[in-house]
């Protein structure tokens, strides 16, 4: 089982290596990929492909990754907190909360860069805790919480949409911001999310034995010493940072945090400790692949990434649901 | 009576409602206590005060001499190991990553296992009898092995005290006799045993002390096994009769 893992976790690190050198090479404006390789390893600083490289595909894919890692991280996170299979930062409406406390720092503090993730945190946690409230304060089923979820998203969504059209002058394209994207981010808007996403996917791989434990229910959490409320907030807030932080710049993809969780609990298993950092690279490729895909699909136009991942994480949402039926094993 | 656990005048509230009040019961150390009774008598509930996940309104549990609200969610877990009743969720993990989690109340942050540890384990999956299920995923086993799985696991915390809430449900009858011939292994390693049991002629098999809870949510008796039988108190909660039969040559008790 270690070997058939070590193996698996080396293809998922060639994957993301591979994606993302492809996400450097292919773009609007050919660049040879010994001249991609040169500015990788520091032997081209001038010229046209340094430029590119360096400030406009250089952050695109840096932005993927953190996309990647942190919503598949966020999943993984969710599912287990909830109990939930169909948790994931898009599913609960976390995605849209986050989204609509983005675009309200850009009414009130449209220079602050920097606020952006703040208020997407904020947005995330207040929504993550409604949902668990909700989940947990009226004992509703796990599909009600996903209904209640969606009915949060599209609240939110209205929000946003009304923000759009109430302030004209949002530096913003309203219909990439709803599909999610990552196209033209730059250093600037990546630095804070990236730190963010770094170190609570540090933190939540600290956490992960944790997690295991909190993924028994909670009487037997409880049973074991745990203080099931506090871990819980706690890992809440993560799954919130995560998701924030990402939204913050890619505006709402979707489905990462479902699909991605999923694949890697098929390959893996459900222990966390292999799970969060399996997901996060593989989240980090799905994302990385997915935009690549948008650039080439349809070239010389873009597709923006979340156009894709709708297109396929959709198929599997209604794979997943049809195939639970309302069945409570999964994501333990 | 030396009791391992005590309840005094222990009240317990949900919301609003009062499930338990003003109970006062003893379970006495090194031996199987039953606790039976009903359904929605409140012996979940009453047990739930040991492991944090029943709030405890009025009253105190003492666990020997200490108070219970005096330990911390570790220092409890190290005492008393809980086994919850029907889990509704079946972790797709290996058996001896499962039993590890029993460690968690002795694990530092690093949540590293030591050579004690591993120890512990090691003599939990020995004394269930699934040490060479280890590598198998708990998702494929059948209820009943599976059930062992977790018992292992409520084992490897290295308690005197285990808790079981329903152990037996759902399970086949071989797999319930394994069961219970699990807990008799476990008191004659002098554990405190205290289980929650429907099957009213297992109980009075295996029970060395039995405690009959009614649907007032009251205690009707709680006392040694032969007394509690021969006192009509599980009869009258659960409106049975009860006969004595020569089976297995010895003296049995049915109810009916």
């Amino acid at each position: 089982m270690k070997k058939k893992n070590t193996l698996l976790f080396i293809i998922l690190i060639f994957l993301l290596l591979v994606s993302a050198f492809l996400g450097l090479l292919f773009g609007s404006v050919d660049i040879p990929a010994s001249d991609t390789l040169k500015v990788l390893t520091g032997r081209l600083r001038e010229g046209t492909s340094y430029i590119l490289i360096a400030t406009v595909r250089l952050p695109r894919v840096l932005g993927c990754i953190g996309a990647g890692v942190g919503l598949a991280t966020a999943g993984v996170i969710l599912q287990n907190v909830m109990n939930n299979s169909l948790a994931s930062p898009n599913t609960i409406g976390v995605n849209s909360s986050a989204g609509l406390a983005v675009m309200l720092s850009m009414v009130f503090f449209p220079e602050a860069v920097g606020a952006r993730p703040v208020f997407a945190f904020a947005g995330a946690l207040i929504t993550s805790l409604l949902i668990f409230a909700l989940a947990w304060g009226s004992g509703a089923s796990r599909t009600t919480v996903i209904l209640a979820g969606i009915t949060v998203s599209s609240f939110f969504s209205a929000g946003i949409n009304l923000i759009k059209i109430l302030d004209d002058d949002i530096a913003l394209n309203i219909n990439t911001f709803m599909i999610g994207s990552v196209a033209g981010v730059s250093m600037k808007d990546i630095r804070l999310p990236l730190i963010i996403i770094l170190l609570v996917f540090l933190t939540a791989c600290l956490f992960s034995g944790h997690l295991n434990v909190l993924a028994l229910g909670d009487d037997i959490a409880g049973s074991l010493g745990m203080n099931v409320n506090a871990v819980r907030f706690f890992l809440l807030t993560l799954s919130s940072l995560l998701a924030g932080a990402v939204i913050s710049y890619t505006g709402l993809l979707s489905f990462v945090g479902l699909i991605v969780p999923h694949i890697c609990r098929r390959l893996f298993g459900s222990d966390n400790r292999i799970l969060i950092p399996a997901s996060g690279l593989l989240g980090a490729s799905y994302v990385l692949l997915c935009d690549l895909l948008g650039r080439l699909i349809a070239a010389p136009y873009e597709l923006p990434a979340g156009i894709i991942m709708s297109f396929i994480g959709g198929p599997f949402f209604l794979f997943l649901l049809l195939k639970r039926k309302g069945g409570r094993r999964v994501a333990a | 009576m030396n009791a391992a656990i005590r309840f005094e005048n222990v009240t317990v509230r949900v919301g609003r409602t009062e499930i338990l009040k003003d109970l006062s019961v003893s379970f006495p150390k090194g031996r199987i206590s039953v606790l039976l009774g009903p359904n929605g008598c409140g012996k979940t509930t009453l047990l739930q005060c040991l492991n944090g996940m029943s709030e405890i309104a009025g009253g105190h549990v003492f666990l020997g001499e200490t108070d219970l609200s005096s330990l911390s969610g570790n220092e409890r877990a190290k005492r008393i190991a809980f086994l919850p009743q029907v889990r509704s969720i079946i972790p797709a993990i290996p058996v001896q990553t499962l039993v590890e989690h029993g460690r968690f109340p002795y694990l530092g942050f690093s949540r590293r296992m030591g050579e004690e540890d591993r120890k512990a384990v090691r003599d939990a999956m020995k004394a269930v009898g699934i040490s060479d299920l280890k590598e198998r995923y708990v998702d494929t086993l059948s209820g009943g092995v599976r059930q062992k799985v977790f018992i292992a696991m409520v084992l490897a915390q290295g308690c005197e005290t285990l808790v079981l809430d329903e152990p037996t449900t759902f399970l086949d009858p071989a797999a319930q006799r394994e069961i219970m011939q699990l807990l008799c292994s476990l008191k004659a390693q002098g554990k405190t045993v205290i289980t929650v049991l429907h099957d009213l002629d297992r109980a009075a098999d295996i029970a060395d002390y039995i405690v009959v809870m009614t649907k007032e949510r009251k205690t009707a008796a709680a006392g040694d096994a032969a007394a509690v039988l021969k006192s009509g108190a599980i009869e009258s909660a659960f409106d049975v009769q009860r006969a004595e039969v020569n089976a297995g040559g010895r003296l049995r008790q049915i109810f009916y």
